[in-house]
């Protein structure tokens, strides 16, 4: 499997978010335009986090710094999927709409086959799945997520942010092109005074095909520190084959069950309540006496 | 071989009654039906094969029967207060040596019926009492774990915890309820050949015959034809 990444470098970040214009622009995925549609946060980050019409947004946490010239931390940070190793969306999808592109090893999906069923948020470490469509008869669920523009990258061309992105924070290429960049960049942070830089995505769960490079210290970033998988997602590997496995072993049983009691004959009983006999109605045989007063019923 | 009917009269033994058929009737068809629909999720070849509408359909399907699942056997222990508690009362009672004696016998009988000959019971087997009561723990979980996985990802937020708790157990009793329901079906819709007649309980009248009540309860039949409240005489043609 060819193996490609997204790049995302924070200090070269301006927040200018052209990134989330291009990707609304090119997965066709509107924001709301009514006046005072937005709820006002405090924050310049719009919208507040990922929805069903965005797949992508930067982040932005401000903090007091003793150090930094303008005794600030103003932190830019992207928000979208992580596109990771061993997924654990495509690990508990039961329709197969997620799946790992063999080609480029991005998470991508399709959305016909998506069964509404949210298993994939409920997995994924990052929260980051989203869906549109909710109701109450859950008819019409469908699951929408970054997909690293597949189209785009299958046409020779790289993600809508990154190609839009001016001061080059976004790049693309084979991930470990992007992981010896990385770390190169958080060496420079580094010498620059940066003490808290590092790379995030490069080990993280295996690792992931979304490569940070984080300026400032990862609180500061819409970021797990310790991302962790549940044990339970695992379980439908072993639920499958557990249940086609016991479902055999049961028609096998049931049909040489079946084959034991194939003639099976036996004569028609009757039960003589006045003498408490039980009688062979076919042969007028005494089948078994019920001794009253002995107990018996 | 003798037939004397004059001496020997056929009758048969009420039973059901109507609403508990009827109940068994919906919650079976829904059970069967949920069984079939959630397998075009569980497995996506299944869904490859048919097509994104008619998976679509089972989809939406799987939650509207899923709710008669859950409502039907509510509503009626609601309508029929008494009923539920006969009900409750046959299930949950002491074990009795012969109950025990059954559950042993019951493999090897399953599997040389014509050798192996079972011990009397009371009006539910202790069997009967095991399996049923898997399959109403089970469908009680499969509506609890398939309520929070409809509704909390729709009408609510579940976390994401609990989606996956309830998910692993609604693959779990998925696997417990295929097995009992085959298993159920098997005997009670009399498959297992001497078994045969037992599917007139729940899809038929409600009777059992006189001499199939013998074979298969016997404590409770000598007591139901003792009491005579419940027989009902049969004409010859009827057997």
């Amino acid at each position: 499997m060819a193996d490609f990444a997204i790049l995302f470098d924070s200090s070269k970040c301006t927040a200018c978010r052209g990134c989330q214009v291009a990707c609304k622009t090119w997965n066709n995925l509107p924001s709301p335009i009514e006046k005072n549609a937005g709820e006002f946060t405090g924050s310049l980050q719009n919208p507040p986090d990922l929805n069903s019409q965005t797949r992508l947004i930067i982040s932005f946490s401000e903090k007091k710094s003793e150090t930094q010239r303008y005794k600030v931390d103003w932190a830019f940070g992207r928000r979208s999927c992580m596109h990771c190793y061993n997924p654990a969306c495509v690990a508990v999808c039961p329709s197969d709409c997620l799946r790992v592109d063999d080609e480029t090893g991005f998470v991508v999906f399709q959305s016909e086959l998506c069964t509404g069923c949210q298993y994939c948020n409920s997995a994924c470490p990052y929260d980051v799945p989203r869906y549109k469509g909710k109701d109450v008869t859950g008819a019409n669920i469908i699951m929408d997520k970054c997909d690293a523009c597949l189209s785009r990258l299958r046409n020779g061309r790289t993600p809508a942010c990154v190609h839009t992105c001016q001061p080059e924070a976004l790049k693309y290429g084979p991930r470990d092109e992007m992981v010896a960049y990385a770390n190169k960049r958080v060496e420079e942070l580094k010498a620059k005074g940066y003490d808290k830089a590092r790379t995030y995505g490069i080990d993280e769960l295996d690792g992931a095909h979304v490569i940070h490079v984080l300026k400032y210290g990862i609180d500061q970033y819409m970021l797990p520190e310790d991302p962790k998988v549940s044990p339970l997602v695992e379980s439908m590997d072993f639920m499958k084959p557990l249940t086609a496995v016991g479902a055999a072993a049961l028609v096998a049983g049931l049909g040489l069950s079946f084959l034991t009691g194939v003639g099976y004959k036996r004569d028609r009983m009757y039960y003589d309540e006045q003498k408490h006999d039980v009688m062979d109605a076919d042969t007028d045989e005494l089948i078994k006496h019920i001794d009253k007063e002995a107990g018996e019923r | 071989m003798a037939n004397n009917t004059q001496k020997y009269p056929y009758r048969a033994i009420q039973r059901h009654s109507l609403q508990t058929r009827v109940t068994h009737g919906i919650v079976a068809i829904s059970c069967i039906w949920l069984m079939i629909s959630g397998l075009f999720i569980f497995v996506p070849a299944l869904a490859y094969a048919v097509g994104g509408e008619v998976t679509h359909f089972f989809r939406v399907s799987h939650r509207v029967v899923g709710a008669i699942f859950c409502l039907a056997p509510i509503i009626s222990a609601i309508t029929a207060p008494k009923g539920f508690k006969a009900f409750w009362a046959k299930y949950f009672t002491k074990w009795t040596k012969e109950d025990f004696e059954w559950m042993k016998k019951f493999v090897p009988y399953m599997l040389a019926p014509k050798r192996i000959h079972m011990p009397d019971q009371d009006e539910v087997k202790s069997g009967q009492r095991f399996a049923d009561g898997m399959m109403i723990l089970g469908g009680i979980l499969m509506g609890v774990s398939g309520l929070v996985l409809w509704l909390g990802t729709s009408v609510f937020q579940a976390s994401a915890g609990a989606l996956l708790v309830m998910r692993f157990c609604h693959d779990i009793f998925f696997l417990i309820m295929v097995i009992f329901a085959a298993a159920h079906i098997y005997l009670g819709a009399g498959i297992f050949q001497p078994y045969r007649g037992t599917i007139s309980l729940m899809w038929g009248n409600g009777q059992v015959k006189e001499s199939d009540a013998l074979y298969h309860w016997g404590f409770w039949a000598r007591e139901e034809i003792e009491k005579g409240k419940n027989v009902v005489m049969l004409d010859d043609k009827k057997e």
